[in-house]
């Protein structure tokens, strides 16, 4: 296998680097998981990731454009501003204006979209440059701009996100489950709103360069909804999206690994088939 | 002697908007361990009424009191169990009918922090005191709309409230299963000595009294508040709902005598009222 030769020969740090990131981004997809699903939240994730691009035009604006340096750091920090923009706006805009939360994602998707567009259109006029470094990585994700900063970072996102998640645990079933009820019980629904995107939207920037914008989505879905195939028990379905994303995208990136695919669509493949897969065990359950 | 469970002391709301106020100078007061059936049409405040008391809205002029603080403290502290008309629960959720229980319990507890023995306890009682013992591990979305509504009762008592409110609970249930449900609620009223307040729009269900309550309050904005056993008679009710039920309830009359058996029932006298 070309793994193994890989992890032999002088790649081996930059693979167990690349393997690192993908194990910490496979717990904190299984970990939000089962919420966006239950909770019906699976566009939200494509909102957040997806407004990105306006982070891309700004930087692009701003010159952030070199691949050496500091600057795919200031580009990515954009690039973060923007999408925590991004969750806080599409939380606060549908608690406030009483819309519903998909017209609202809806109109942050395209409008960050063609924000970033028009952004480097501007650029383009000005200097006469394309847009250097961002959109294919952006957009499929990469593992060569996968680096020990970003193994780091998304590590400690994951123990973030699992720490919030934990302490408030018994409020964002509660809320999940039954909203209304919720704030009947003295749950404060905006705040768990809130927390969820913010959550959420960390977890998407962990796990952008890798995966990639476009199939971060998948990452927040697929577990999720085949752990919910496989039992009826809250605590089992956690634990078997845990277990689903890790095999997913780690199955995943050794397919790309060995064939020379990109990683995002080679773990999202992966994680269709154990979606797939999951069928025949929901139907036995029955 | 100590605060009243529910004062509302001259309260008027009206929505943002709103051309008309929604409630108008309600003076209502519940105390310790009574139960009030409220009734009115639709489109009478019953829900806002609710929704002040379970501090939800703000911007009323008046006083509310809930379990002797602010409303919106008293729902924070578990004061107050709620439950709803239709529940709006995902019920694909993979909960139990006890795990649904339970989360009335620790919707203000942390994660980190475990559940007691007593806690734990205090949740199976709630199943039992519910009648829920037979299906408390089937998953909530493959029991009947009865036992689901059982659940939620369980739920509400989980977070231990001095007060239940019920919103519109006979809604949709034949005759026996409103007996049931007075008996369920008797129970509830006579173990815990709770404050209940059932809101309805369904006359039968309270001035014959099916649901068991002991004092009866009409509701069109303003609060026609009555002692029951008196008080309560077609031309009231046929002012409130505006529309002539005598040929409908030509009983009520008599059925306000039910609501004073009630209280025999519950070996209670009611106490005395606000008009408004």
């Amino acid at each position: 296998m070309k793994l193994f030769e890989y992890l032999d020969g002088s790649m081996a740090s930059f693979i167990l680097t690349a393997m690192g990131v993908g194990f910490a981004i496979a717990l904190l997809g299984g970990l939000l998981s089962p919420l966006v699903v239950l909770k019906r939240m699976s566009f939200v994730g494509q909102g957040i990731s997806h407004s990105a691009f306006g982070g891309v035009g700004v930087a692009a604006i701003l010159g952030l454009t070199a691949a050496g340096g500091w600057e795919p750091y200031a580009f990515h920090g954009v690039i973060t501003i923007f999408c925590l923009l991004a969750a806080t706006g599409i939380a606060v805009v549908s608690e406030r204006r009483r819309e519903s939360e998909d017209t609202v994602i809806g109109i942050f998707l395209v409008g960050a979209m063609a924000f970033g567009a028009l952004l480097l259109h501007v650029r383009h006029r000005l200097t006469g440059a394309t847009a250097g470094i961002g959109w294919e990585s952006v957009l499929f994700g990469s593992i060569t701009e996968v680096g020990e900063v970003h193994l780091a970072l998304s590590w400690g996102v994951l123990v973030l996100v699992a720490l919030i998640l934990f302490t408030i645990r018994h409020q964002v079933i509660f809320w999940a489950f039954d909203e209304p009820a919720a704030a009947a019980f003295g749950i404060r629904t905006s705040r768990m709103r809130l927390i969820t995107m913010l959550l959420l939207g960390v977890a998407v920037l962990a796990s952008m360069r890798l995966a990639g914008v476009v199939l971060t989505t998948a990452l927040l879905v697929l577990p999720g909804a085949a752990a919910l195939q496989l039992s009826r028990r809250i605590h089992t379905v956690w634990f078997l999206s845990l277990l689903l994303s890790v095999v997913g995208v780690l199955g995943g990136f050794v397919l790309a690994v060995e064939t020379g695919l990109p990683p995002g669509p080679s773990m999202v493949s992966a994680m269709i088939l154990l979606y797939v897969l999951s069928w025949p065990a929901s139907l036995w359950r029955r | 002697m100590s605060e009243p469970a529910i004062v509302f002391e001259r309260v008027t709301f009206t929505w943002p908007g709103a051309a008309q106020s929604a409630l108008e100078d309600i003076t209502l007061r519940v105390e310790e361990g009574q139960y009030l059936g409220l009734i009115g049409p639709n489109g009478a405040g019953k829900t806002t009424l609710i929704r002040l008391m379970m501090g939800q809205v703000a911007g009323y002029t008046g006083r509310i009191s809930v379990c002797g603080r602010d409303p919106e403290a008293a729902a924070r502290n578990g004061c107050v169990g709620y439950v709803p008309q239709r529940s709006e629960a995902n019920l694909a959720f993979p909960l139990s009918c006890r795990d649904v229980i339970a989360m009335g319990g620790a919707a203000r507890q942390s994660g980190w922090i475990r559940a007691s023995s007593e806690q734990r306890g205090w949740i199976d009682r709630c199943v039992d005191l519910v009648g829920a013992s037979d299906f408390a591990g089937s998953p909530i979305g493959a029991v009947s709309g009865g036992q689901r509504q059982r659940v939620l009762i369980g739920r509400a008592l989980a977070c231990r409230p001095r007060i239940l409110v019920f919103d519109e609970p006979t809604s949709g249930i034949d005759t026996v299963g409103q007996r049931r449900f007075g008996e369920l609620i008797a129970t509830l009223h006579d173990e815990l000595n709770l404050a209940i307040v059932l809101v309805s729009h369904d006359v039968r269900a309270i001035v014959r009294g099916a649901v068991g309550c002991e004092r009866v309050a009409c509701l069109r904005r303003r609060l026609h508040f009555h002692e029951a056993p008196g008080g309560l008679t077609p031309q009231v009710l046929g002012e409130v709902f505006q529309h002539d039920l005598s040929d409908v309830f030509g009983e009520v009359h008599v059925d306000a005598h039910h609501v004073g058996e009630c209280e025999h029932h519950h070996g209670r006298a009611s106490d005395s009222g606000d008009d408004s």
